[in-house]
């Protein structure tokens, strides 16, 4: 059964099963929730269930959220979690969207969103999402809201409508049997690929993770990140934007195949690199560089690395829909998926191995050891060392304009 | 019941297929090329998006790329195809292991045909690597740019090896149901072996050549996953550009998207039509 199918039979399931869960206590009345004591609102959803919409493509995350998950739910709240898978998040945030349109406003389908980026943007500006709950959870304690990356979701304020799930972050990668000092800044690798001809390139958005190599160097062009937080500024684009050109367009002769051609997606990228015909590769999940030396793509001197001026890193998240009628328990799912034990076992790679939306140094010592003891690949950097020098995402419109600006400017 | 009738309705699941999939997905192509898009709150037809694509140089290169693509394509396979087949209508020891070796990658996929060649022609692929054994190469860039090449070599040399097989069993067939009569007959009245070909053979295969020509044209001119897959970042053939403003995540290029498809079939049919009577009238003239 294809995605698509198999989402819309859960998503045709989960509503004949709320239809009969309409005994139970309804939770829709969201402002009745927030600061209410915790034990009141696990009562509240016990018995009940949650119907979470997240992507279905991974059989290892499904089976973390279905059984593990589903079973902490099951076994201790006495909560049903229904998963519905999707192939594309804004499904999940166009039935919200429908619904409110029709003007279903305390009955929605939706408890749950596995979300970032566009569709939180979206969520948020048509006020599809319950915001002003987090400080209700008590596992927000474990949440560090002071980082930036955190506290901004590709550069939109969470606002307290959503919580962090996991974090991804941006990361190098070289063959250290071939290439001895590779380059740890922006500025580095500039002068590294005038030295080195041929021996980079990247790949032309808008494959995704080449433009946020463009991004790092627009960071770097705009002296930081700083002055590009917050609503898309066309004067400060112009000057950022220029500068960025001129850089790109200054290294192009010396990339692979003198810049007459970019790849055009990150796995032509990834053969290259495995071929040997450029030496340095990148990617938004480090943990692809482990998955690549196992499968013996990659040779074992293959290792990745962080940047001195900061990587691109972006947290994912969970949100819950204006009109979800089972709240309570969506809060108490979001309290599980924040706690130490859920966080601990989604790191082990052999479960999913992605990076925790909490602090771990908040955890208990026990949960701290365990997953400090969690073995890494040897080719995976530390995230831990990466997010040292952590940069935020832009704001959607300005990730189009970069695409926009690279295509007219460096393409052509 | 008449067989008129009888005909009609055996045709109509065929039919209602090629009329609803085809046709429908062309009509609602061509109605959101032109703006038109009630669900969204489009509801003023307008031919902004054409426009928009027709002043775009992006457009003009991608089209004289794809066009460049498809006609070195089919005019190389066509050649190579009735020569091969000239070849394999004789008699002579193996001709059956030959035929079928030539007709082996009628079953290969393209993609699988694409990966081949990235694998054999990249510049770290077996060719460079050979090469590089030889001491003919010193490091990958040496060797000459065959995939992801701004003159699409790479694509070329995929559809080449792939409609070679499928020109040269529709003509072979041909020349096969021709039989040598015809060209006995103009041997014994003083033709060369070229004149006959030329002026007999050539003429009365050509229907098949001519048909199987088209195919691979039009075929070429739309196929998204070759060039997708040995194409150069820029310009790219009109099926990825079009695709690639598909997927734009701005709602306003999928007009654009759309209007880039209807062109793509509109030029696709005129060019067929061209293809057909240029080339027939300089064989039979």
């Amino acid at each position: 059964m294809t995605l698509k199918r198999r989402a819309l039979l859960g998503s045709a399931m989960s509503l004949a099963l709320f239809g009969a869960s309409q005994i139970q206590a309804d939770t829709a009345d969201g402002d009745a929730l927030i600061g209410q004591d915790w034990d009141a609102i696990v009562e509240m959803a016990r018995g009940g269930e949650v119907n979470w919409f997240l992507w279905g493509g991974a059989d290892n995350i499904n089976q973390y959220v279905s059984d593990y998950i589903g079973g902490i739910l099951r076994d201790e709240y006495g909560i049903t979690l229904n998963r519905v898978g999707l192939t594309d998040t804004a499904e999940a945030v166009n039935i919200v969207l429908g619904e409110k349109e029709a003007g279903v406003m305390d009955r929605g389908s939706v408890d749950m969103i596995w979300i970032n980026g566009e569709n939180f943007r979206t969520m948020k500006q048509g006020g599809l999402a319950w915001c002003g709950y987090t400080e209700t959870l008590p596992n927000t304690a474990l949440i560090n809201w002071d980082n930036p990356a955190i506290a901004n979701d590709f550069g939109v304020p969470v606002d307290g409508c959503e919580v962090p799930w996991s974090r991804a972050q941006f990361a190098f990668a070289y063959d250290a049997a071939v290439t001895e000092n590779p380059p740890r800044s922006i500025p580095e690798l500039l002068e590294w690929i005038k030295a080195n001809p041929g021996q980079f390139t990247y790949p032309a958005p808008p494959d995704f993770t080449g433009a946020v190599f463009i991004r790092h160097v627009f960071y770097h062009a705009a002296g930081g990140v700083e002055n590009l937080l917050g609503e898309f500024d066309q004067a400060k684009f112009d000057e950022a934007s220029a500068r960025t050109w001129e850089i790109l367009n200054e290294i192009e002769p010396y990339l692979w195949r003198a810049g007459a051609t970019y790849p055009t997606s990150v796995t032509q990228l990834n053969e290259l690199f495995a071929n040997g015909e450029v030496a340095l590769n990148f990617n938004y999940e480090p943990a692809q560089f482990g998955l690549g030396v196992m499968a013996g793509t990659y040779p074992d001197t293959v290792m990745s690395y962080g940047l001195s001026d900061g990587t691109i890193g972006n947290t994912n998240y969970t949100i819950i829909p204006f009109n979800s009628p089972n709240k309570a328990a969506a809060l108490v799912l979001q309290n599980v998926l924040l706690s130490a034990e859920a966080q601990l076992t989604k790191a082990q790679p052999d479960v999913w191995g992605t990076s925790p939306g909490i602090e771990m140094d908040r955890t208990p010592a026990d949960v701290q050891a365990a997953f400090a003891a969690i073995e890494r690949h040897p080719s995976v950097v530390s995230a831990a060392e990466l997010a040292e020098n952590a940069l935020p995402e832009l704001q959607a419109s300005w990730i189009s304009a970069i695409e926009q600006g690279w295509l007219a400017n460096v393409a052509q | 019941m008449s067989d008129r009738i009888k005909i009609i309705l055996l045709l109509a699941p065929a039919m209602a297929v090629i009329g609803l999939l085809f046709f429908g997905g062309l009509l609602v192509g061509l109605m959101r090329s032109l703006n038109y898009m009630p669900v969204i709150g489009l509801t003023e037809p307008n031919l902004d998006a054409y426009v928009a694509v027709f002043s775009s140089r992006e457009f003009l290169r991608s089209f004289l790329l794809t066009f460049h693509i498809s006609f070195t394509s089919t005019v190389i396979s066509a050649a190579i195809a009735i020569a091969a087949a000239l070849l394999l209508r004789r008699t002579f020891v193996g001709r059956g292991v030959i035929n079928f070796l030539f007709q082996l990658n009628l079953t290969v996929p393209h993609i699988v045909g694409a990966i081949g060649i990235l694998y054999l022609f990249s510049q770290s692929g077996s060719f460079a690597r050979l090469g590089y054994a030889a001491g003919l190469i010193e490091r990958p860039s040496d060797f000459p740019a065959l995939v992801f090449d701004p003159y699409a070599i790479g694509i070329i040399l995929q559809y080449v090896w792939k409609e070679v097989p499928f020109i040269g069993v529709i003509v072979l067939a041909n020349m096969q149901a021709i039989g040598q009569d015809y060209e006995s007959v103009a041997r014994s009245l003083g033709a060369s072996k070229w004149q006959s070909f030329r002026h007999v053979l050539l003429p009365l295969i050509f229907p098949g050549v001519l048909s199987a020509s088209v195919m691979v044209f039009a075929f070429t001119f739309g196929a998204y996953e070759i060039p997708a897959l040995l194409g150069a970042s820029h310009p790219q053939a009109l099926p990825v550009l079009a695709y690639k403003a598909y997927t734009n995540v701005d709602l306003a290029a999928r007009p654009q998207a759309m209007a880039m498809a209807i062109i793509i079939a509109v030029l696709s049919a005129i060019m067929i039509v061209a293809y057909t009577r240029a080339t027939r009238a300089r064989i039979r003239g």
